[in-house]
């Protein structure tokens, strides 16, 4: 058939498009699995990183590593009520999947969406951490829009629900060299003792725009500026202020600090 | 040109980075790092090498009104592919090398060479031309990498090589080498560096500028 004839045209296109559309679905379909389990692993390396549980200086490997996420005491939060909701899985509770559903979110008010999240699932997964019978730290999921996409992360916060106790962004796909310092861990060790709210109970947390000054009544709240990357930095702080502000999970927190949670019976540790 | 000259002639002779300039993106963004501009490489060049060998298989049916669509389908599902592959077998390098994998598809080295070789070539330059510009790619990012990361971290593919201050050593690491700009200067030394040694490398003039006329005193 001639080169130039239209129906070559279209047929060349069609084979293309249908041999190439299949080569890639195939391509995810059989790496869907594997991919899967390299998430939940990823996860449980993140949070586990955030309890404080893993002894330092010592490799977990992959297994151990997820047996101890699994015997974490996970709950899902209410977030607009600010309570524990018993009634949702946690094993199948998807925020991502929650966070675009109609029915399972809520539209965040212009006023309050400082972190530019649009709609924001009703619920959230948590993580309490306990050490003796006491509750440790808990561990709240984070997002917000930064440079060019949605930054995903933890916080952890002391027992006081105040005092910042570890953090870490997992995902995002901002500039490498430059927002990507968001997971610098040197950077995200200094989040460690910093205060979220002032004695008004304002979110006060902030990614600073300079060097922060010891000693400066700010210096509690700050955390260094990231060289480059102003909109990521500032993104952070809207983020954290959304999250821990009256929209996210202070109503949850205020609930926590006048009614202590109780430890649920200890996850067995040896499978029986 | 024969065989061995595809091959070879990308490596330095028309360098796709320093002769042609091109590619440049990623080049800045994930040389900081010995290992990703390694891997960053390895996925340029098997791209480079499936989408020129499926272009060359094809060239005689492809019509030339609907070719650049086709040539970029082929290019962006091996893209993805390999994308995927490396999600699942590599994620901690997938995380870092992050878009610039997805963004292979927009790199013009590939679409360059499907339309400068494989459409006029047989599949066997096609692959070995794919090769050697791929090999090209690798060789700029991996001088460029080992120079940022080894002074900008002390490090090489992540090991200790330079003993840091931080870590109680003697070395003080560069930051700005880590910073994408210090790229442009190494990339831009290199180029000047083989345009002294290979003159005819150097582009002409385009247009001599006319001397603007010399404005009197007074008028």
């Amino acid at each position: 058939m001639n080169n130039d004839s239209p129906v070559k045209a279209f047929l060349v296109v069609l084979i293309v498009a249908v041999v190439c559309s299949s080569l890639v679905s195939a391509a995810v379909v059989i790496l869907r699995p594997i991919q899967l389990n390299n998430q939940l692993l990823d996860r449980s390396r993140n949070i586990m990183q955030l309890t404080g549980l893993l002894s330092e200086g010592v490799e977990t490997d992959d297994e151990e590593m997820l047996a101890l996420y699994k015997s974490l005491d996970s709950r899902i939060v209410d977030i607009d009520q600010g309570l524990f909701d018993n009634t949702v899985n946690t094993d199948t509770f998807d925020k991502r999947r929650a966070a675009s559903n109609p029915e399972l979110s809520v539209v965040v008010p212009a006023e309050y969406d400082q972190a530019n999240l649009g709609r924001r699932s009703r619920h959230a997964p948590v993580y309490l951490v306990w050490r003796e019978d006491q509750l440790d730290r808990i561990i709240l999921p984070i997002r917000g829009a930064a440079m060019w996409s949605t930054v995903y992360g933890y916080l952890a916060l002391e027992a006081d629900l105040n005092t910042v106790a570890a953090a870490t962004f997992y995902e995002h796909a901002d500039t490498p060299g430059l927002g990507d310092q968001i997971t610098r861990p040197d950077w995200l060790a200094q989040w460690q003792g910093r205060q979220i709210y002032d004695a008004q109970g304002e979110p006060r947390f902030a990614v600073s725009t300079g060097q922060v000054e010891s000693g400066s009544p700010a210096a509690q709240y700050q955390v260094d500026a990231l060289t480059g990357a102003t909109v990521t930095a500032d993104a952070v702080t809207a983020l954290v202020h959304y999250w821990l502000g009256p929209h996210g999970y202070q109503p949850f927190l205020s609930q926590l600090r006048e009614q202590p949670p109780v430890q649920n019976s200890p996850a067995p540790v040896e499978d029986s | 040109m024969s065989l061995k000259q595809s091959l070879l002639t990308p490596l330095l002779k028309e360098n796709p980075v320093t002769l042609h300039v091109l590619g440049i993106c990623a080049a800045l963004a994930i040389t900081n790092s010995l290992t990703s501009s390694l891997i960053m490489s390895a996925a340029m060049t098997i791209v480079l090498v499936i989408s020129n060998a499926t272009i060359s298989m094809i060239r005689k049916h492809l019509p030339g009104s609907v070719r650049i669509i086709v040539q970029i389908t082929i290019i962006a599902s091996a893209v993805t592919v390999i994308d995927q592959l490396l999600t699942a077998f590599l994620p901690e390098t997938a995380k870092t090398l992050s878009v610039y994998i997805s963004l292979i598809v927009t790199n013009c080295i590939v679409l360059g060479r499907a339309e400068a070789c494989a459409m006029k070539s047989s599949v066997g330059t096609s692959i070995l031309d794919a090769l050697g510009n791929g090999l090209g790619y690798g060789i700029v990012l991996v001088i460029v990498a080992t120079i940022r990361e080894l002074f900008g971290k002390g490090s090489l593919m992540g090991y200790r090589i330079l003993e840091t201050v931080q870590d109680g050593g003697w070395f003080q690491p560069n930051e700005m080498l880590m910073l994408p700009p210090s790229a442009f200067f190494i990339i831009g030394f290199m180029v000047w560096v083989i345009r002294i040694w290979k003159p005819e490398q150097q582009e002409k003039v385009d247009f001599e500028p006319i001397p603007l006329p010399v404005e009197e005193e007074g008028s």
